[in-house]
């Protein structure tokens, strides 16, 4: 088996990506650099509980070799928070509801930050559309979506 | 297991030139490391081509190319494929979730030649070439009805790589459609897949009709005999319901987890004329 070191950045922080060819970047993410907000559900890209953003796009990281991450942008629900305030997305679940055993949490806060970034005021439909990878078993998804509405001015109208 | 960075197509094709089938390629990774998970694949060396440039692009030439590395998410969202090649775009869309769409490529959606690939259908009714190159004998070109050889079987050498896809140039009053049957709206593998292309001439009648599904066989396939029985018609729903037995008299479905073979043959016959009826409006809507 051969490793190979190259750099990436997660969270802001230059890390060196330790692994072979099949290493995961979500068994990087949480093994190597313990960052163990991300989840590991399916592990076949089910259910969007290990997504994380690569250069702003949801991944799961599950299905993602950790060393194609090099010299990617990685950011995982450790990073989320701003300084000690949830950020607005984490606040708006709070608010809703749409948080309950917590498992599938990161990976739609996640989901819901690459989306509100590329659409500041998502519709209901371009909502669920972005949310069709998450899979939550607690909630129904209605407080989900409604904390995602509860930060759109479309969504609201809706 | 040894990870090999390709940054350009020569570094890509000397690496498959000298490991050959001891290599995987892979470009974002949602089938390969699944297969490798799954223990089904043990390469030696994963040949990693996510960022060969130049293999992303949507090209007009006659022909439409598509490059190999073009994402769902990217054949989802182009202006010409959503114009002019719905289908492709359409059944782009409807492949898993955001998080699979926004690195899962057309190349390995086809290379993956899975029998419910969502991508065959439409590229099919498009009479797509694979683009194919290695390092020793050039490039070379290859009807895609002949590249998928069997279930999860193509007919790539091992110092290939496939480059992109060559699709006939859609023309006027010509227009197709992508269906998809799953148990829900999103995150499925098609239980019956079905693109057609329909083109029709100055007063209405089909001049060109091609209709290919997936998840009915082993490989997805083109309906040759039900294409024919179009031919020269305008879809009434007689025409077309001929048409459809002969498609069902191709279709060769199984039972699996999914579906039972018993509901993608009551299903097949009802998206098609669907299907047809759409696609004909639509082609037929250019006539003045």
């Amino acid at each position: 088996m051969n490793s190979a070191n190259t750099s990436t950045l997660v969270n802001g922080r230059s890390v060196t990506i330790i692994g072979d060819g099949a290493t995961t970047l979500l068994d990087f993410l949480r093994d190597s650099l313990g960052l163990r907000g991300t989840k590991e559900g399916c592990n076949e890209g089910e259910c969007g509980a290990c997504t994380v953003l690569i250069d702003g796009r949801p991944v799961d990281s599950c299905l993602y070799p950790a060393l194609a991450a090099e010299g990617r942008i990685i950011e995982t629900i450790e990073g989320m928070d701003e300084g000690s305030h949830l950020s607005s997305i984490q606040a708006a679940l709070v608010a809703t509801g749409g948080i309950q055993c917590g498992f599938c949490t990161p990976g739609f806060v996640m989901t819901l930050t690459a989306l509100l970034r590329k659409q500041p005021n998502p519709n209901r439909n371009e909502i669920v559309g972005a949310l069709a990878g998450n899979l939550c078993r607690c909630t129904g998804y209605s407080q989900i979506v409604e904390a995602a509405v509860s930060l759109s001015e479309l969504g609201k109208e809706s | 297991m040894e990870f090999r960075r390709s940054g350009d197509l020569d570094e890509a094709l000397t690496s498959l030139a000298e490991l050959g089938d001891k290599a995987q390629v892979l470009a974002g990774g949602t089938d390969v490391m699944i297969q490798l998970e799954r223990g089904e694949i043990s390469p030696e060396t994963l040949v990693h081509i996510e960022r060969v440039e130049g293999m992303r692009d949507i090209t007009e030439n006659g022909r439409l190319t598509l490059g190999a590395l073009l994402t769902h998410i990217d054949l989802a969202q182009s202006p010409v494929l959503c114009d002019r090649y719905q289908s492709v775009a359409h059944a782009a869309s409807l492949v898993g979730g955001w998080q699979t769409q926004a690195v899962g490529t057309i190349g390995g959606n086809v290379c993956n030649a899975s029998p419910a690939a969502d991508l065959l259908p439409p590229l099919l009714v498009h009479g797509a070439n694979v683009l194919l190159v290695s390092k020793d004998r050039g490039e070379r070109e290859v009807p895609l009805v002949d590249f998928v050889v069997g279930r999860r079987t193509i007919a790539r050498e091992p110092d290939e790589l496939v480059t992109g896809f060559s699709l006939d140039n859609s023309e006027s009053r010509t227009a197709d459609v992508y269906k998809k049957v799953g148990r829900r709206g999103a995150m499925e593998v098609a239980i019956v897949g079905l693109a057609i292309r329909l083109s029709v001439d100055q007063a209405g009648t089909i001049n060109d009709a091609r209709i290919a599904v997936c998840s009915v066989a082993p490989v997805p396939f083109r309906a040759q005999a039900a294409e024919q029985a179009l031919l020269g018609t305008k879809a009434n729903g007689k025409e077309t319901g001929s048409a459809a037995a002969l498609l069902l008299e191709q279709a060769e479905p199984i039972d699996d987890v999914r579906a039972t073979a018993r509901y993608r043959r009551m299903v097949l016959p009802r998206i098609f004329e669907s299907a047809v009826a759409e696609c004909y409006s639509r082609a037929a809507s250019d006539l003045s």
